[in-house]
């Protein structure tokens, strides 16, 4: 990870013009970015799936879709968050329903509602229907129609998982990288702020007609103008790459109100004590994307410093996908650089880093 | 789309628990809309505009009676080659005060009992 300061903003933002013009370019050569993007970054990073204390009982759990799957986020008997993908190891069917985290299920068992096999939170197969079992005594059967099946590897396909505080995040990779590596030392300064303590107040879901990643970099800039927060004076702001992922911090002298951009597609805004809001920018093709909001707040719903932090916070990002539209339009009628917003360099990094991702 | 053809868009739909609306053509899209939001909110999705001809298709009837959705579709038929896309049966039934999820569910139950099938993926006839 290399500290991002002012000279290289400024050797960036010389060329960002060229450079963001071909990596456009080289975006409308790729016919569909999503489809590369779903193994060159949704199947490689981290990705924020959601919060632990929505699933704060064991067998509680919610679905959350990462690229192309769909995972199972359940908190286990050992009290350990797991994640496992949503398909049954009989037939490969969908297990359990669409389950957002707003509205968790439950049970100490998972169970395929095809054939009825059954998983404990561990993602072991712990049984199957009787008849199966009988199923291989019985002569008139032909031998595909028995299951022939094994409790050792039959088990649900586990996915990795970890967590910033309370904050989950998967990755379906084989063998990823620690996840302290992907996010840098916006770790630390959540974890100062006891995000455990909040509770889940309200989630706002809309959709852009833009590609994520344009969604992304407007975002982004807001992270740049942290001052704009009630009560902030002044704020630094650490771009923190290495050369794949990158997080961009903005935190005011006293640590209390943070905005994080982690890559590649969340952000995390703190308002001093009273509350935060997390907002996923998740693809849904090429040209359009899902913003999830959720707001979490210290003492119930209801103070105005919370409904002020909410309205702020909703401001700044209806601004910015009023930016990230107009990007998507200039984009169409070549003229970029016109458009390019106040931190042409952190839009050129994101571009750039997505790109190389792809290549 | 731009703030001018959302203005003219045939098809509008939103969500009131999240104060958000999509705008559209195609009447399937709204439903596409409406499953990516329900499966992370849980919220339901309602038509705040419709084609007019959809509005007359369930409305004018010379004995006023009240269509069943199978009605509805049997009523539309005629206007789709391949089956009804099931935005338009689910944009006529907001008519009669039935969200998206409303409609889907029962669309769901009458294709179970027989009544409904799908000539192609999210299109329907009567039998
Ligand atoms: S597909 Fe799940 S039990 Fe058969
Ligand atoms: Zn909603």
């Amino acid at each position: 990870m290399t500290q991002w300061d002012d000279s290289q903003a400024a050797a960036v933002s010389e060329n960002v013009t060229d450079e963001s013009s071909t990596s456009s370019a080289n975006q409308l050569a790729d016919p569909d970015p999503f489809e590369t993007e779903k193994e060159t970054v949704f199947g490689r990073d981290w990705i924020y799936a959601g919060h632990a204390n929505s699933i704060a009982e064991p067998g509680q759990f919610f679905t959350r879709t990462v690229g192309d799957r769909q995972l199972i986020v359940v908190r286990g008997h050992d009290g350990e968050s797991k994640a496992f993908d949503n398909v049954c190891a009989h037939r490969g069917s969908k297990m359990v329903e669409d389950t957002p985290m707003t509205d968790p299920g439950g049970g100490n068992r998972i169970q395929c509602p095809y054939h009825l096999w059954t998983y404990d939170l561990d993602g072991e197969l712990r049984s199957t229907p009787k008849s199966f079992e009988d199923a291989s005594l019985n002569p008139d059967l032909e031998n595909e129609d028995v299951q022939e099946f094994d409790c050792e590897t039959n088990g649900l396909n586990d996915v990795h998982i970890d967590s910033v505080g309370p904050l989950l995040f998967v990755n379906l990779s084989d063998d990823p990288p620690a996840l302290s590596e992907q996010v840098g030392p916006m770790a630390d300064r959540l974890e100062s702020l006891s995000l455990e303590a909040a509770d889940h107040e309200r989630r706002v879901v809309e959709e852009v007609e833009c590609n994520w990643k344009t969604v992304a970099g407007s975002l982004l800039d807001a992270v740049d103008r942290q001052d704009r927060l009630p009560g902030v004076e002044s704020a630094e702001t650490d771009l923190e790459t290495d050369d794949h992922c990158w997080s961009l911090s903005s935190t005011d002298d006293d640590g209390r109100a943070q905005i994080h951009y982690c890559w590649p597609n969340v952000t995390i805004e703190v308002d001093g004590d009273d509350g935060y809001a997390t907002c996923i920018i998740d693809p849904v093709d090429a040209g359009r994307c899902q913003l999830i909001v959720d707001y979490y707040a210290r003492d119930g719903d209801g103070t105005e410093a919370e409904r002020e932090f909410v309205r702020t916070s909703r401001q700044r990002r209806a601004e910015a996908i009023e930016l990230a539209e107009r990007r998507r339009d200039a984009d169409g009628a070549s003229t970029l650089e016109r458009t390019l917003g106040p931190n042409e360099h952190t839009v050129h990094d994101l571009h750039g880093l997505a790109q190389e991702s792809n290549s | 789309m731009s703030t001018q053809q959302q203005q003219h868009s045939t098809y509008a739909a939103s969500c009131p628990d999240c104060d958000v609306d999509l705008h559209s053509e195609d009447p399937n899209e709204i439903v596409e809309f409406y499953r990516r939001h329900s499966s992370v909110t849980g919220h339901d999705v309602e038509f705040t505009r419709i084609g007019p001809d959809l509005v007359d298709a369930v409305t004018e009837d010379d004995l006023k009676e009240v269509y069943t959705l199978k009605d509805v579709v049997t009523q539309l038929e005629a206007e789709y080659e391949n089956g009804v896309p099931i935005g338009a049966v689910a944009a006529a039934m907001s008519e009669q005060g039935l969200s998206i999820g409303e409609t889907l569910e029962k669309i769901h139950e009458i294709r179970m009992g027989g009544g409904l099938y799908e000539p192609q993926d999210d299109h329907l006839r009567a039998f």
